[in-house]
């Protein structure tokens, strides 16, 4: 089960739709479930590593999966080699990820972009890695061409995450 | 003998790559009595899923057992995937020899060689589900070895390994076939022993010497003069051309293959022959007497039994 967790404001039309196009893209059930506080002490842009860490207040069962959303900036990441933009976050095979729809208003203004976003990050928590393909939504985020893509898997990451799901369950 | 690992000393606690496996933890060495013969086990876990294997000490090495990479050859692997040099092979047996070799025993060099390849291959085509799979694994072991040698976590690995290979604000280029032709592709092979026909330009004096019949034509002549303008082939020479006819008309192109049988002689002023029917010719039938009855037609399925005679009392 995916659960959508908001730490700002979202209209309820638009999270439907989301966890629809979530749902069609993973099979499993996806819902909004509830809006958390954020940690005190963070201020924008968040550290997304640390807004995972120190986030408190979910409700979820082993196998779910947490999307958090908001509306505020993420700070980019320092790596080794270089500076990576960073509009979303989800360690390997773990069970939370954060999304902001940052410098979008809300939703409905870039829907099919921040959609392939939420494919990109729940699919780092089912533990894909980086695509070849530039159609699939876990082709490197950072690409000129992603935010153009739609929100879909290229077959392999599909049969991947499908088995994935599937381990899980069982 | 694998990359690093000619002297491996190791001790519990230790992070060591077992190859195609992954980032493992010596969990212990201890001695084991196995078919007669004390031997010492390495008991290696899996940091990924908790796997745990055991090899005898003195296989260790053999395997490919090897450290986990330092920040300094992480640095490296970074230096080679930011180049642009790494080639393709475009003979599908010779790469998945080369990459297996490279997966095995290749090191973390190795493994990143595998993840270029492929990523520079697949600008010029998709991958082959084989070698898509080969690729996710590569990277999956790429990542996790440079996660626990920078101590940083799998994302963050990916992400750096990423921005090298997709650079931010830039896609990735097409390539063409043609990059990936090999310099050293020619090997110098005389054209004869390939079979090929080469369209070089010789000296007369190295021309084989065609053979003109004395009798040819005017219209073979012509044919001849096109066929000298074009530049010469290599090889046997034609055949001489049949010889015209006297019409002037220029003789048909040789069809290939076995020539059409002699037709014999036919009478003259007898019909022509019907056109030959394909297929199984008809059973010829039997001779019948004159003025006997057409025969019924024949029934099909099985025949009637045959009545047993009645008793005459």
């Amino acid at each position: 089960m995916i659960r959508v967790v908001t730490l700002d404001p979202f209209d309820d039309k638009e999270l439907a739709k989301f966890n629809r196009t979530l749902y069609t893209a993973f099979g499993v059930g996806s819902e909004h479930a509830g809006s958390v506080e954020l940690p005190p002490g963070m201020s924008e842009p968040l550290d997304a590593e640390k807004l995972l860490d120190e986030v408190k207040g979910i409700r979820s069962y082993k196998d779910d999966k947490v999307l958090l959303l908001t509306s505020r900036k993420l700070k980019d990441r320092e790596l080794p080699s270089g500076v990576a933009p960073t509009t979303g976050f989800a360690r390997q095979g773990k069970d939370r990820a954060v999304l902001s729809i940052a410098p979008h208003k809300d939703l409905e203004s870039a829907f099919k972009a921040i959609s392939r976003h939420a494919l990109h990050q729940l699919g780092h928590l089912w533990e894909l890695h980086h695509c070849l393909d530039p159609r699939c939504s876990m082709y490197p985020p950072w690409t000129p061409s992603f935010i153009q893509g739609e929100a879909i898997f290229c077959t392999f990451c599909r049969e991947k995450s499908e088995q994935k799901i599937r381990l899980g369950k069982s | 003998m694998p990359e690093g690992s000619a002297s491996l000393q190791l001790a519990v606690g230790d992070r060591v790559v077992y190859p195609n496996q992954g980032v493992c933890r010596v969990s212990a060495i201890e001695m084991k009595e196995v078919a007669g013969q004390k031997l010492t086990f390495v008991t290696m876990r899996r940091e990924e899923d908790g796997a745990v294997v055991m090899v005898p000490e003195g296989k260790v090495i053999a395997i490919g057992v090897r450290k986990v990479a330092s920040a300094e050859d992480v640095e490296a692997i970074f230096t080679f995937l930011r180049s642009d040099s790494d080639k393709a092979d475009l003979d599908w047996k010779q790469r998945a020899r080369t990459n297996l070799d490279r997966m095995t025993q290749g090191g973390i060099m190795g493994l990143a060689e595998v993840v270029k390849g492929l990523q520079v291959l697949s600008e010029l085509r998709p991958l082959p589900t084989k070698e898509r799979e080969l690729y996710d694994n590569a990277r999956h072991l790429l990542v996790t070895e440079v996660a626990a040698a920078l101590g940083t976590a799998e994302v963050n690995a990916e992400d750096a390994i990423d921005i090298v290979l997709f650079p931010p604000g830039r896609e990735r280029p097409k390539r063409t076939a043609a990059e990936f032709q090999r310099e050293d592709s020619d090997l110098d092979l005389d054209s004869d022993l390939l079979g090929l026909d080469s369209d070089l330009d010789l000296p007369s004096d190295e021309e084989p010497a065609e053979e003109e019949p004395a009798e040819e034509g005017e219209a073979a002549e012509e044919g001849e003069a096109t066929e000298q303008a074009a530049p010469k082939k290599r090889g046997r020479p034609p055949k001489a051309k049949a010889e015209a006819t006297e019409g002037g008309e220029p003789p048909a192109p040789k069809k290939r293959g076995r020539p059409p049988k002699p037709k014999p002689p036919e009478a003259e002023g007898a019909p022509p022959a019907a056109p030959k029917k394909r297929g199984r010719p008809p059973k010829p039938k039997p001779p019948e007497a004159e003025g006997a009855p057409p025969a019924a037609p024949k029934k099909r399925g099985r025949p009637p039994k045959v009545k047993p005679p009645a008793d005459e009392s």
